[in-house]
């Protein structure tokens, strides 16, 4: 088994986590997922590492490391404690089984959609690559079908996933900075979202995306 | 060779399949922190009933008549053909996956009928939620199959299971898939917990036993226990094989036999502790569950179609 094999079956165990992700109604579990999911990403980012040599990719599992396995989930598990696990019984718009076939038709769809993409640094990875775009999906499919607010957030953090992914199978050589500069804008929305939240649960008391409609045109 | 090791095998496998009932009763029964019986109580019940008379209500036909001994046939054969102590199938013709899920249906076709068929009431709408239970699993079961087999080039349980453990994939994450939903399938095929009660009174599953009494009850205890045991060796065989004998040699198949004891034991542990854990879903609540299945299949399947 060769350096980017391993890269496409780690690519493919984060549509598994995510899915996770997408189905589970309490967000703490979902936090738990997240950090399984960043723990694989971790380990895409590695292997890619010692496959292309590239010295930058060990210093991106490291802020990964901080930023998505530590402070994110943590985040997100303080939130959903101080506002009482609010919205963890809310139903998602659509049943677990729609949910699952979606998300397959997605990744089926971003595999054709690679298929056009010539790159040589992208030759061997194409399906880490139409993952790393599925993801974007997921997450848009998060944000759609959730009614819970804070599960809406874990939507963001997979685009965010995603992206992060993407960045790393074609642009693996890039400066630190330039992944920093990429992370930490989607770490410090995460922050902003989470005391959005906690104050619209203290204002209406409630987390469901139905309710919260007082700010509609 | 491998005909004395089909005969062996399926003859083991419906005397001891009593046994592990009552090893399942006992253990669940400590699990409740009850005394429980002993484990050999369903020799007893069995014995008890093969001496007893069989009655019949007058509405009833050779359906009700022959099923026992249908059902207990079905699983005699489907036992003859699954691999078990060894990796290859005993009989190849007998280890296709189309021809066990069709040996599967027979049965079930015939108990829901039979229920039917002794025009009692109870026993009509058991038949009926028992053949819904079936239409409602067996596609999940035959697409998460079916994704596999198309990653592994065969449809025999043999050959799977020699692919699996070779350990060379064309996707993998796409057969962990396709295994989690074939794993998921099966436990609901087994009649257990949530699904079903299988010491109460039969409503969701099984409830043509209802009216079923002395050698023929007997006989489908016997071939319900097989079927639990078979449809267990059957996910092992595929996505477990791991320690199976690969060659047909007397210490192989020792080896084997104790890795597929170790992976049995491991496996009715498993399912004994879910059994404990969950009270029963409702019957109008199964389908969803179901369907949850039939998507992780269709997700194997991408999966699998593309490679990953």
């Amino acid at each position: 088994m060769n350096g980017f094999t391993l890269v496409n079956i780690l690519g493919a165990l984060l549509i598994v986590t995510s899915l996770y992700i997408v189905l589970e109604r309490a967000p703490r579990k979902a936090a738990f997922g997240y950090v399984v999911q960043s723990l694989v990403l971790i380990g895409c980012f590695l292997a890619l590492g010692v496959t292309t040599g590239s010295v930058e990719l060990y210093e991106w599992s490291a802020t990964a490391f901080i930023t998505k396995v530590v402070v994110v989930p943590s985040v997100v598990i303080f939130l959903s404690k101080k506002i009482g696990d609010a919205g963890s019984d809310l139903e998602p718009r659509l049943t677990t089984t729609k949910a699952i076939v979606l998300v397959a038709a997605e990744v089926a769809v971003c595999f054709i959609a690679v298929q056009g993409i010539n790159l040589p640094a992208a030759a061997e990875v194409k399906p880490a690559l139409a993952i790393s775009l599925a993801h974007f999906f997921i997450g848009l499919t998060c944000i759609v079908t959730q009614r819970n607010i804070v599960k809406q957030l874990f939507g963001y953090c997979l685009m965010e996933n995603g992206s992060h992914l993407t960045l790393a199978l074609l642009a693996s050589n890039a400066p630190s900075l330039v992944e920093i500069g990429i992370t930490t804008d989607a770490f410090f929305a995460v922050i902003i979202l989470s005391v959005l939240v906690y104050r619209m649960h203290n204002v209406a008391h409630t987390v469901s995306a139905d309710d919260l409609t007082e700010l509609k045109g | 060779m491998e005909i004395v090791v089909a005969i062996l095998q399926a003859l083991l496998l419906m005397l001891l399949a009593p046994l592990t009932s009552g090893i399942g009763r006992w253990l669940r029964a400590k699990i409740h922190t009850r005394k429980g019986p002993s484990i050999f109580q369903d020799y007893y019940d069995i014995i008890k009933l093969f001496k007893r008379d069989d009655v019949r209500t007058e509405s009833s036909t050779f359906i009700s008549r022959g099923m026992p001994v249908l059902y207990v046939g079905v699983c005699f054969v489907l036992a003859m053909g699954m691999p078990m102590a060894t990796r290859a199938c005993p009989i190849p013709v007998l280890g296709d996956i189309i021809l066990i899920i069709y040996l599967l249906a027979l049965p079930r076709f015939f108990f829901g009928l039979a229920g039917v068929d002794r025009s009692g009431n109870y026993a009509s709408i058991g038949g009926i939620r028992e053949l819904i239970v079936g239409i409602l699993v067996e596609p999940s079961m035959m697409l998460a199959l079916f994704a596999a087999a198309m990653v592994l080039g065969t449809t025999n349980v043999g050959a799977m299971g020699g692919i699996v453990g070779s350990m060379q994939l064309a996707s993998p994450v796409g057969v962990l898939v396709a295994g989690a939903a074939f794993a998921i399938a099966c436990y609901i095929e087994l009649g257990k917990l949530p699904y079903d009660v299988a010491e109460a009174e039969q409503e969701l599953q099984e409830g043509p036993l209802s009216e079923y009494s002395g050698p023929s009850l007997g006989m489908i205890k016997v071939a319900m226990t097989m079927k639990q045991i078979l449809v267990v060796s059957w996910f092992v065989a595929i996505f477990l094989p791991f320690g199976s004998a690969v060659e047909m040699t007397v210490p192989a198949m020792a080896l084997g036999l104790v890795a597929y004891l170790v992976k049995m034991a491991v496996l009715f542990l498993v399912i004994l502790v879910i059994e404990n854990l969950v009270a029963r879903v409702r019957f109008k609540l199964m389908g969803k569950q179901t369907w949850a299945v039939v998507g992780i299949a269709v997700l194997a399947f991408v999966f699998c179609a593309l490679g990953i």
